[in-house]
């Protein structure tokens, strides 16, 4: 089956030249300029995948996400933005994002992440695990949940890898385990992100506006 | 009646015009809430009578203190537009007359319903607008200049001024008379007091202005240099690289071009001003990194984890970092090196990794193991180590590390 992608972007040449990429491999569910338009559409278009902007007027990625998410908790966001800045890589991550990419990803990437994505898994850039392992190598915090705020030394060496810039399948052959394995660890770093408790996570990444 | 919207009365349009028009109280028009300078902009009248109308309508009876809150309450706070609207339609001769007329009858209402408060309505009527006549007038002369008040300007002015004035003595009066208490303070005392009112109404809109007019001009010229600074920026680096792109003619260099300027941009944009107490590891290999792909035109993308201050052993491993990257790019064919620094309170590591050509180390002669031996020799003698795998077909990974000593 198709997967059904929708894009919001309000820089409407970079919209159209992802909807050149994207139609050979997708179906297109349709695509907004405008946070407002896109939640409507989203939710009366049902897309298996959401490729969001982050910053727009009117809320940017978050507003979408966040609205689009307490009616269709089921809509998977891909987050797409020229900025790299830590503070946005988190804070669309811990709204609901399952991934995260910057504008300058190659097309087949692109294509890649979006699969991933609707697949269920979450797409980790070399930056954003990088992010992930500097927010989580801090010391414990006093009132932590060691389920949730802290990275097994597997998750850290999966993290590492990607970091290094290893596809995920290199990953796998590296630590000799399989491709399903690695993404297992993926989603629950993601998942960790998303649902720590951690003060630091917020505080860290407006201390680091540049890397 | 004539039927064409053309036709309307003007006082027709005002009513429509407060009607149908949002009333907003005006954020940069304000006494005490901004319900006066609100309403004022929609009837398109100074904001100085519907005040002096207000406090009048408050001593008879407190109906103007009721009509304020309710416009308090209903009307939200103007954003920007409050101002205009009064510029755009500045109400007729009519339709202030009709205005005038409409107050003086509320007020006549009021008193036969028998709201009222004593004597004392009627002159601080007078003495309301009779101030307002001279602060709306001293504050149209402001917008000049003060020395144009003092050749007391338009002879309409004058008149306002001087009617505003009498209208005032005249309040101020009937009031004195009427309280006994005032008397005693003693002529003095009564000729200070309004000696200070009068100063206050032709003076106060000019000191008003003069302040507003300040913080303007120096918001103005922050602005400006701002603007002065951006522009400056951008014309040295974004458009210069720009025409480089156009003359560009490989779409390989057209990326580099593009990925510096990015950098370049990114780094002015969003570095906070540091104070200069020295480089860290993360911004040194960074730099490195531009350089490389500058020179090879091959995109580097450095991920850095717990970067700091780069201390002593540093140097070399930023060195061979730099080494290795040169290597990669130049010879690897990869399409990307990645670079993965990683920082901890013991070690420095870094990850040089291309997915190229690679090359079997042990069937590389002697005497071109230069480059590598070079990367080596360098992290050994800092006390270091280097390793290097590779085999042919999947690429190369460089690993440096240093102890903190």
């Amino acid at each position: 089956m198709t997967i059904a992608i929708y894009l919001v972007d309000d820089h409407e040449l970079f919209l159209s030249g992802v909807r050149a990429e994207l139609t050979e491999r997708f179906e297109l569910a349709g695509w907004s300029s405008d946070v407002d338009d896109a939640i409507d559409g989203i939710r009366s278009t049902h897309p298996d995948v959401v490729l969001v902007d982050v910053h727009m007027p009117g809320g940017g990625g978050l507003a979408v996400i966040g609205n689009v998410l307490e009616t269709n908790p089921d809509t998977k966001f891909l987050a797409l933005s020229v900025s790299d800045a830590p503070e946005d890589v988190i804070a669309m991550i811990r709204s609901g994002a399952r991934g995260y990419v910057t504008k300058s990803i190659a097309p087949n990437d692109l294509a890649d992440a979006v699969e991933r994505v609707a697949a269920g898994d979450a797409v980790f850039s070399p930056r954003l695990a990088g992010f992930v392992l500097d927010a989580f190598s801090d010391v414990m915090p006093v009132d932590a949940d060691p389920e949730l705020d802290a990275l097994t030394p597997r998750e850290r060496e999966v993290l590492r890898q990607i970091a290094k810039g290893y596809a995920y399948k290199q990953v796998a052959t590296r630590l000799s385990i399989s491709v399903k394995t690695v993404e297992t660890h993926v989603s629950a770093v993601l998942r960790k992100l998303q649902l720590s408790n951690r003060h630091e996570l917020a505080r860290w990444a407006t201390e680091r506006r540049i890397v | 009646m004539n039927e064409a919207p053309t036709a309307q009365t003007p006082a027709e349009s005002a009513g429509y015009q407060f009607l149908s028009g949002r009333l907003t109280r005006p954020v940069d028009d304000r006494v005490v809430a901004g319900v006066g300078g609100g309403i004022a902009a929609r009837l398109g009248i100074p904001a100085a009578y519907v005040r002096a109308a207000i406090i009048s309508l408050s001593v008879a009876g407190g109906a103007g203190l009721i009509l304020y809150g309710v416009v308090w309450v209903g009307a939200p706070d103007d954003e920007q537009y409050g101002s205009i609207v009064t510029a755009e339609h500045p109400a007729s001769r009519r339709q202030q007359i009709g205005l005038g007329l409409g107050f003086v009858a509320v007020l006549l209402i009021l008193e036969s319903v028998g709201l009222w408060f004593g004597g004392m309505v009627w002159p601080i009527t007078l003495l309301a607008f009779g101030g307002a006549l001279v602060w709306e007038r001293s504050s149209v002369e402001s917008r000049t200049r003060l020395t144009s008040l003092a050749n007391a300007g338009k002879p309409r002015s004058r008149v306002q001024i001087v009617i505003g004035a009498s209208l005032m003595a005249a309040g101020i009066v009937v009031i004195l008379t009427s309280l006994d208490s005032f008397q005693s303070l003693g002529p003095v005392a009564i000729a200070v007091l309004l000696t200070a009112v009068g100063f206050m109404l032709v003076f106060g809109p000019w000191v008003l202005g003069l302040f507003n007019d300040l913080s303007k001009e120096r918001h103005a010229r922050i602005r400006s240099e701002e603007r002065a600074e951006l522009a400056a920026h951008l014309h040295d680096s974004v458009l210069q690289t720009l025409a480089l792109i156009q003359r560009s003619d490989s779409a390989q260099h057209m990326t580099t071009l593009a990925r510096a300027q990015e950098r370049d941009l990114r780094t002015w944009l969003f570095a906070p001003d540091r104070d200069h107490a020295g480089e860290t590891v993360g911004e040194a290999v960074t730099a490195a990194a531009a350089k490389v792909e500058a020179a090879f035109d091959v995109p580097i993308e450095v991920v850095v984890v717990g970067d700091r201050q780069a201390l002593g052993e540093s140097p070399a491993l930023i060195a061979a970092t730099a080494e290795a990257m040169t290597n990669a790019a130049e010879h690897s064919q990869a399409q990307q090196v990645s670079v993965y620094v990683e920082c901890t309170d013991d070690a420095v590591e870094a990850w040089i990794t291309d997915q190229g050509t690679g090359f079997d180390i042990d069937a590389v002669d002697e005497d071109r193991r230069g480059i590598t031996e070079s990367i080596v020799a360098r992290m050994r003698r800092a006390g270091g180590t280097a390793e290097i795998i590779s085999s042919e077909g999947t690429g190369t990974e460089v690993h440096l590390r240093t102890g903190t000593p």
